[in-house]
């Protein structure tokens, strides 16, 4: 399927209320996989659905390839039924008074194929899904990883340009939606599909995706690759949304006279000059490192003095709890910690493991070429 | 800190025109283009000019008859006809006719309907209470058996106490006392007294139901803290469970009240011998008499109050809202053991339910296989009622069975109840299709208000409304007074409350997922309505034909006001037969009514598995 672009993209569900998606731009290539990813309301399901044409535009516009689908300026609107794409609904939306079989070759009627190819490619995708045992069976006598598998068979078996999931596997449990996420993989690269798949979960877009677009109140906050989201956060809001446990983050003020906060300050002012107009630094928590002695902090990282508050195991690896003054860290180690509670240590970091933020958020992009070149002196 | 410059942001790039804001004119072409894409809002305007033309035009033609000059009072009045007057609300309410006319029957209407309240609430919360908190035998087969009086016509208990009580006041076949040598008093026989009793044992039913289901959620751990706390039993009565309880109780009152106010049936019976007149009945004698404008503002009284009435239920239904919580579905409910009462408190509930059912219905069956009243000797039972032939009787001259006016009022109520449910429940599913469906707020609002408002104008005063309306011709409407079609519009209109809340219901609990993923995989309007939406539907739609339908056929007020002798329903037919005295007959096909009734409610209730509760009100 060609690109399907979005352009200003906007969706008002009442006159007064704010808008649930502003102002969208977003691209969606040719067999992507790509995720929506952000908290709950954020508008996702509702980027979703003016993609498939459930929802209509209250601004903006959606071009499929050179095609424009839907436009207020253009006054142009191409129902979901002439759209050719595939969704899967949260709720599965599976039909109950049809079987299995007859939910999955629904759409192949539709289109009146011949019944011999019908029945071919319905037979494809029930075995590629493992659903064929099931084919006489009522919707209400699946499970629900079995009527997840439906869901998805019946969109498939039309193999639309684009397959659009909206949380397919929130509602299953952990072992189920493990295997759900590889076969989705899976049918991605067999059924070479776009697949815009959305999320509130971190883990599953960094798993599934090969591009993440991450959302916040209604807008876009970044899109890039898994790497490009974790490593470089576009802004605070994704920074902290991505990543667990979650980024530690010291912002400053001109009141803030805290140890730490000064050793940022003398850290940064003296080292880069030039970089103007912070508001706050991030540090991931596997990033740090932390040393008892003063001796063990490797030249040029960024470093400072705090007290342990707590340990805390999670198998395998332990989240450490530093404080000094109002400033909290969490560090992640693998080996386990000699530590005790009270007892004063060194965190230290690396300079390209910084995330400069400026007063607004935003991540200052000229920092890190200034962070990275420091590592290499 | 001492970064004071400018930052550098990276400010997502906006894309070119397109986040221009748009033009009105370009919004409303958008979705006019949107809108116009599928039939839904088309439908539905379709749909509420219907209803505005079925529903709201008939009510305000009523009204407006009360204050305009009728035909032929021009003269008296000195005015033009249609002109503007005041002189029928002035003849209503202040005249000195205006105590026959409207002050009196309100007067007995209030009266009757105040002590059907009390009476049914003292049986009602007693039975309730004895059938799902006590240990008391039976409760099973009570909860249902109890119900049974409410899928009867009312009247059919009035023509029971006749066909016992009736004196020589009236002509024709004396009641059962009177035959045995004892001639009950007027106020036995008629009157104020029977109304009440019987519409007390009608609607009792409502309590059963209503208070029933609000005890059965009590939640019994309420009243354990407050025993633990330290109340004695009647302080937790006091202070816990009846305030709790006051929004089941307020609430069955307040239907009550609204159905004795449409009552006609029952007063008619027992009320006309002597001249004891309720509003619905004085309204029925306006009519009759042809004295439209009077009519008209009596009818309007009657909406009047049924609107208030039901406002004030609506109100309370909010504000009972905020109690909802109270009832978590896994709460213990635990049984009071009634030890030594057990055994009278289950001859209670027998003893209700041989007078509010097996006494009436066997002495209605019983009277139409005996010759002469309460003479029990063998000589004396007849089948001839039912399947004889040549019976020397003026006009009926064979048995009902054998009657072809019975089956000729069989063969139109089948047609008009028939033809006027299966409108009402297509319809209803459409409106509630509509109603969840259309992108236009305006129109869902407008379709679910008009539809409702039926539900608030008692049967007698919406039927006078559509004599109002369609007595003469119209515009391009010809006069429809007489035909079938008045029937069917009426009765159509009447259930649309139920039609429409049955098909919003049922919308909404479907909700929108199964027929999105229907047009995602390329299903247009049409073919997502045949294969999704209709077939997901079918029970719901068999319930909303099928409850029309039952309401239908024992529904009397509608029809003793718009149906002639050609089109004569059973229930018409059978009160035909009580003017003529023809006891036994009429009895015989309020037993047949009664029958189909019964059988449907029975019927409908297994095919959905819902229980009356929900139906209430139908
Ligand atoms: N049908 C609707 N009517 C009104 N508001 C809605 C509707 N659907 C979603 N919203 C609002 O729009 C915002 C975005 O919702 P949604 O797209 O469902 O978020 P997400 O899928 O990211 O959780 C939320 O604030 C939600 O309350
Ligand atoms: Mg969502």
């Amino acid at each position: 399927m060609p690109t399907i672009n979005l352009r200003g993209a906007q969706k008002n569900y009442g006159v007064n209320s704010a808008n649930a998606v502003s102002n969208l731009d977003l691209e969606i290539r040719d067999g992507e996989f790509m995720c929506l990813l952000g908290p709950s309301g954020c508008g996702k399901t509702t980027t979703l659905r003016m993609i498939a044409g459930l929802e209509n535009l209250s601004g903006g516009e959606i071009r499929i390839g050179d095609r424009v689908v839907d436009s207020i300026f253009d006054g142009v609107f191409v129902p979901p039924e002439k759209r050719e794409m595939g969704l899967v609904f949260q709720s599965y939306a599976l039909w109950p008074h049809l079987t299995i079989e007859r939910n999955t070759d629904f759409g192949l009627r539709l289109r009146k194929l011949p019944k011999a190819e019908r029945e071919a490619r319905v037979e494809k995708v029930m075995q590629a899904l493992d659903i064929a045992k099931y084919r006489d069976r009522y919707p209400s006598q699946l499970s629900g990883g079995q009527q997840q598998r439906v869901a998805l068979a019946r969109m498939l078996a039309v193999n639309p340009g684009v397959l659009l999931l909206d949380e397919p596997l929130s509602n299953l449990d952990a072992r189920l939606r493990l295997e759900m996420r590889a076969e989705l993989k899976r049918l991605h690269k067999e059924f070479k599909t776009t697949i815009v798949f959305v999320t509130h979960d971190q883990w599953e877009a960094m798993t599934l995706a090969t591009t993440i677009a991450v959302m916040n109140e209604g807008t876009l906050q970044q899109m890039g690759t898994p790497n490009d989201i974790y490593d470089r956060p576009a802004n605070r809001f994704v920074a902290e949304f991505v990543g667990s446990p979650p980024i530690n983050i010291l912002s400053f003020d001109k009141k803030d006279t805290s140890d730490v906060a000064k050793e940022a300050e003398t850290y940064l002012s003296s080292r880069y000059p030039s970089l103007r107009g912070i508001g706050s630094v991030g540090i991931r928590p596997e990033a740090l490192s932390y040393a008892t002695k003063k001796e063990d902090v490797p030249q040029g990282s960024f470093s400072g003095k705090m007290v342990v508050t707590g340990i805390l195991p999670t198998g395998g690896s332990w989240i450490l709890e530093l404080r000094s003054d109002s400033h909290t860290l969490f560090l992640t180690t693998h080996a386990l910690p000699r530590l005790e509670l009270g007892e004063k240590v060194r965190f230290f970091a690396p300079p390209d493991a910084l995330h400069v933020f400026d007063k607004d958020g935003q991540r200052i992009t000229e920092a890190d070429k200034l962070l990275r070149s420091a590592k290499l002196n | 800190m001492a970064f004071l410059s400018e930052p550098t942001k990276a400010a997502p790039a906006v894309g070119d025109g397109a986040s221009a804001v748009p033009s009105s004119w370009q919004v409303w072409r958008y979705r006019l283009k949107v809108a116009s894409r599928e039939p839904t809002t088309l439908i539905g305007v379709l749909t509420a000019l219907l209803f505005t033309y079925l529903i709201v035009v008939p009510i305000i033609s009523i009204v407006l008859d009360a204050v305009r000059v009728q035909f032929g009072h021009e003269r008296r009045l000195g005015k033009d006809f249609g002109d503007l007057t005041l002189y029928y609300l002035d003849r209503t309410f202040t005249s000195p006719v205006s105590v026959d006319l409207f002050w009196r029957p309100l007067f007995n209407t209030l009266s009757v309907a105040v002590g059907a309240i009390l009476l049914s609430l003292l049986i009602g919360t007693t039975l309730a209470w004895l059938i799902s908190r006590t240990d008391m035998f039976g409760r099973r087969w009570f909860a249902t058996a109890l119900i049974v009086p409410y899928m009867l016509p009312a009247w059919t208990f009035a023509l029971a106490w006749t066909t016992l009580f009736k004196n020589r006041t009236v002509g024709g076949q004396p009641g059962w006392f009177e035959a045995l040598g004892w001639t009950p008093p007027d106020w036995v026989a008629y009157g104020r007294f029977p109304i009440t009793i019987i519409l007390a044992l009608h609607y009792t039913p409502f309590v059963i139901l209503l208070f029933g289901s609000a005890l059965r959620r009590f939640d019994s751990q309420l009243e354990d803290s407050a025993r633990i706390l330290g109340a004695k039993r009647y302080q937790v009565a006091m202070q816990i469970i009846l305030p709790l309880m006051r929004p089941a109780l307020m609430s069955s009152m307040i239907l009550i009240f609204a159905k004795c106010l449409g009552e006609f049936g029952v007063p008619y019976v027992l009320g006309l011998p002597v001249k004891f007149e309720v509003l619905s009945t004085s309204l029925f004698r306006s009519i009759a008499s042809r004295q439209t404008g009077v009519a008209g503002v009596v009818a309007a009284s009657i909406m009047l109050i049924g609107i208030i009435t039901l406002m004030i239920d609506a109100r309370l239904v909010r504000e009972a809202r905020r109690f909802v919580t109270i009832g978590s579905k896994g709460s213990m409910n635990r049984q009071s053991r009634l030890g030594k009462l057990r055994l009278p408190a289950t001859g209670f509930a027998a003893t209700i339910f041989m007078l509010s059912v097996g006494l009436p219905l066997l002495t209605l069956f019983l009277s139409t296989i005996m010759k002469l009243p309460a003479q029990f000797t063998l000589d004396n039972f007849t089948l001839d009622y039912w399947i004889g032939r040549d019976l020397h009787t003026v006009a009926l001259q064979t048995g009902v069975l054998l009657s072809p006016d019975l089956w000729a009022a069989a063969k139109n109520t089948l047609m008009i109840v028939g033809l006027a449910s299966v409108a009402s429940g297509i319809l209803g599913l459409l409106v509630g299709y509509v109603v969840i469906r259309t992108p236009v707020r305006a129109l869902s609002v407008y379709l679910r208000q008009v539809t409702f408002l039926p539900y608030l104008v008692p049967g007698i005063a919406f039927a006078a409304a559509y004599l109002s309306l369609f007595a003469v011709p119209r515009g391009p409407m010809p006069a429809l007074y007489g035909t079938v079609t008045i029937l069917v519009l009426a009765l159509m209109a009447d259930q649309m409350p139920y039609a429409s809340r049955a098909g919003i219901s049922a919308m909404t609990q479907l909700g929108k997922d199964p027929e999105e993923a229907a047009q995602i995989a390329g299903a247009g309007w049409f073919r997502r309505m045949m294969s999704i939406v209709i077939p997901i539907q079918k029970g719901s739609l068999v319930t909303g034909v099928l409850l029309p339908f039952i309401s239908g056929i024992k529904g009397l007020s509608l029809f003793v006001i718009l149906a002639v002798p050609s089109t004569d329903v059973l229930t018409t037919y059978s009160l035909r037969l009580v003017d003529y005295h023809y006891t036994q007959a009429a009895n015989a096909v309020v037993l047949i009514i009664a029958a189909i009734a019964y059988l449907g409610t029975l019927a409908a209730q297994k095919l959905t598995k819902t229980n009356l509760a929900e139906g209430l009100g139908s």
